[in-house]
C-alpha cells in the first residue's frame, strides 16, 4: 500500500489505478462508473465496468428521492452485485459522481465500496485500456435491504434547519462565489433554478475542488487535515452536515470526511442549495 | 421549417432505437475534429470565446459564399461533453449551406428529438449552447452585411 493512502483514516477507501490494472479480473470485484457526461461510458470505459447513471438508476423517477431498497436490490441483481461483492466506483469530474454513488450505496447498508483514486481522468491520462465492450452479466439475487438508512448519514432540511439553530458545524463546499451569493450556480454551468443566492446562515466555505489534485486524485491525509481540521476547526466527533446544489459534490467531501480523515458523524444534505436557495422563508446569510 | 440537410438528420434520429441512437451520437462526436478550422484557414467572422454555459472554450468560425450562403467550422476545448461534440457534427452538417436569415429561424425543438428524451437533462443543457453560437455568428454576421449596405 502506498505511503498515501495509509496516511489515511481508511487507507482501504481508495484503490489505485495500478493496482485497479492488476486487478480488473479479480473475483469478488464489480468496477461502476458513474459520470456527469452522459454519454462518456459509452464512448469507452474499464474493462468489466458497468455504468450506473446518477440520474436513471439511483433516483426516483416521479419524486425527487433516490430509488427504495427493492430498487437498490434490483439493480445490484442486474449489475451481478451481491452484498458481499467489493464495488469500485470511478467517474469524471473528480468522482463528484463515483462519491455520490458510494453515498448511496451506503445509504442501503452496502459499505463494501472503495474509489478510484484519480477517477477517470488518471486512468485516461496514463493511456490505460478502456474498451467498449459493454460486460455481460448474469443476473443475481441481492437480498432487499430493510431499509434506506437516510438517518444515518443523509440530512433533510428539516435536520440541516436545526442543525443552523443548534449552531452545528455545516461544510458549503459550493464555488466562492455561489456561497457569497454573488452567483446562483456554479461557474461553467447552466443556471439550474435557484431562486436565491447566498448560504445556509452559519455554514463554512470549503469548496469541494481544495480536496482534489489537478489529476483529480484527493490531496494527501495532512492537506486534508489542514483543511478541515485547521482551517475549519473540525473535531472528529462533531456532528456535521455538508451541502452543494444537488448533493454531488458534497458526496465529495462527505467520503473525504468520513473516510480518508476518519470523521465520526457527517451527513450530506443533498437537498442542498437548489432546496434551501428555493424554499420560502429559508433564512439566507450572504457575505 | 429546417434545412434540408438538418431535416434528413432528425428523421435519421427520430427513427432510431435508444441504443442505436447513443452509438450514432458517439460516432458524431468523434468527427467533431473533422468540423475545426484547419490551421491558417481564414473566415469571415471568428467568435472564440469560453462563457459561463459551457465547460470549455468553443471557437465558432463563419464563412460566407458568393451566392450568400454560409458554412461553419468549430472549435471545442477539450472539457466540452460528448452530446455538445455530437451536436457540433449535427449542426455543421445540418446547417452548412443555409443562409442566415434560415439560421436565425431554426427553432431548437429538433434537439430531443436528435437526443431523446432520456438524455436531455439538465446537466446536460449545454448541447443547445453550439447552436445558440452559431445563430449568434449569423445574426453578427448579417448585421455587418446590412451596416455596409448602408454605408
Amino acid at each position: 500500500m502506498s505511503e498515501k493512502f495509509a496516511s489515511y483514516a481508511n487507507p482501504d477507501a481508495l484503490v489505485s489505478t495500478g493496482w485497479l490494472a492488476e486487478n480488473l479480473d479479480t473475483p469478488g470485484i464489480r468496477i461502476v462508473e458513474s459520470n456527469e457526461d452522459v454519454l462518456l461510458y459509452d464512448t469507452g470505459h474499464i474493462p468489466g465496468a458497468v455504468h450506473i447513471d446518477w440520474r436513471r438508476d439511483l433516483n426516483d423517477q416521479l419524486v425527487r428521492d433516490y430509488i427504495d431498497p427493492a430498487g437498490f436490490a434490483d439493480l445490484c441483481g442486474r449489475y451481478g452485485i451481491t452484498p458481499e461483492t467489493t464495488v469500485i466506483f470511478y467517474g469524471d469530474k473528480s468522482n463528484w459522481w463515483s462519491c455520490y454513488a458510494l453515498w448511496v450505496f451506503h445509504l442501503f447498508g452496502h459499505t463494501n465500496c472503495k474509489i478510484l483514486d484519480g477517477g477517470r481522468a488518471k486512468w485516461s491520462a496514463e493511456a490505460r485500456s478502456l474498451t467498449r465492450e459493454v460486460p455481460k452479466l448474469e443476473p443475481v439475487s441481492y437480498p432487499e435491504p430493510p431499509a434506506r438508512l437516510d438517518g444515518e448519514i443523509r440530512a433533510f432540511y428539516e435536520d440541516t434547519l436545526a442543525h443552523m439553530i443548534a449552531g452545528l458545524p455545516m461544510v458549503d463546499v459550493r464555488s466562492p462565489g455561489e456561497f457569497s451569493g454573488e452567483v446562483t450556480h456554479m461557474p461553467e454551468y447552466p443556471q439550474e433554478g435557484v431562486l436565491r443566492g447566498g448560504h445556509i446562515p452559519g455554514a463554512q466555505s470549503m469548496p469541494w475542488a481544495k480536496a482534489a489534485n489537478p489529476d483529480a486524485t484527493f490531496r494527501t491525509a495532512d492537506e486534508l487535515r489542514a483543511l478541515y481540521a485547521g482551517t475549519l476547526g473540525l473535531k472528529k466527533d462533531d456532528d456535521i452536515i455538508a451541502y452543494c446544489r444537488i448533493g454531488e459534490r458534497s458526496s465529495h467531501t462527505w467520503f473525504v470526511l468520513k473516510y480518508l480523515l476518519g470523521y465520526e458523524k457527517v451527513r450530506n444534505y443533498d437537498g442542498s442549495w437548489t432546496e434551501w436557495g428555493n424554499r420560502v422563508r429559508s433564512p439566507i446569510e450572504r457575505s | 421549417m429546417y434545412p434540408p440537410p438538418l431535416q434528413e438528420l432528425i428523421d435519421l434520429f427520430s427513427a432510431l432505437p435508444e441504443t442505436e441512437r447513443r452509438e450514432m451520437l458517439i460516432n458524431m462526436a468523434e468527427t467533431a475534429p473533422l468540423h475545426a478550422p484547419a490551421e491558417g484557414q481564414t473566415f469571415d467572422l471568428e467568435d472564440v470565446r469560453k462563457d459561463e454555459e459551457c465547460t470549455d472554450t468553443v471557437g465558432v468560425f463563419l464563412t460566407a459564399g458568393a451566392d450568400g450562403a454560409v458554412s461553419y467550422k468549430i472549435s471545442l476545448g477539450p472539457q466540452v461533453q460528448t452530446l455538445t461534440r455530437a451536436m457540433t457534427s449535427i449542426l455543421c452538417q445540418g446547417l452548412n449551406g443555409s443562409s442566415p436569415l434560415d439560421i436565425l429561424e431554426v427553432p431548437a425543438d429538433f434537439v430531443p428529438k436528435i437526443v431523446g428524451a432520456e438524455l436531455v437533462r439538465l446537466r446536460s443543457q449545454t448541447v443547445y449552447y453550439v447552436l445558440t453560437r452559431m445563430k449568434s455568428a449569423a445574426k453578427v454576421y448579417l448585421n455587418r452585411l446590412r451596416t455596409a449596405a448602408q454605408e
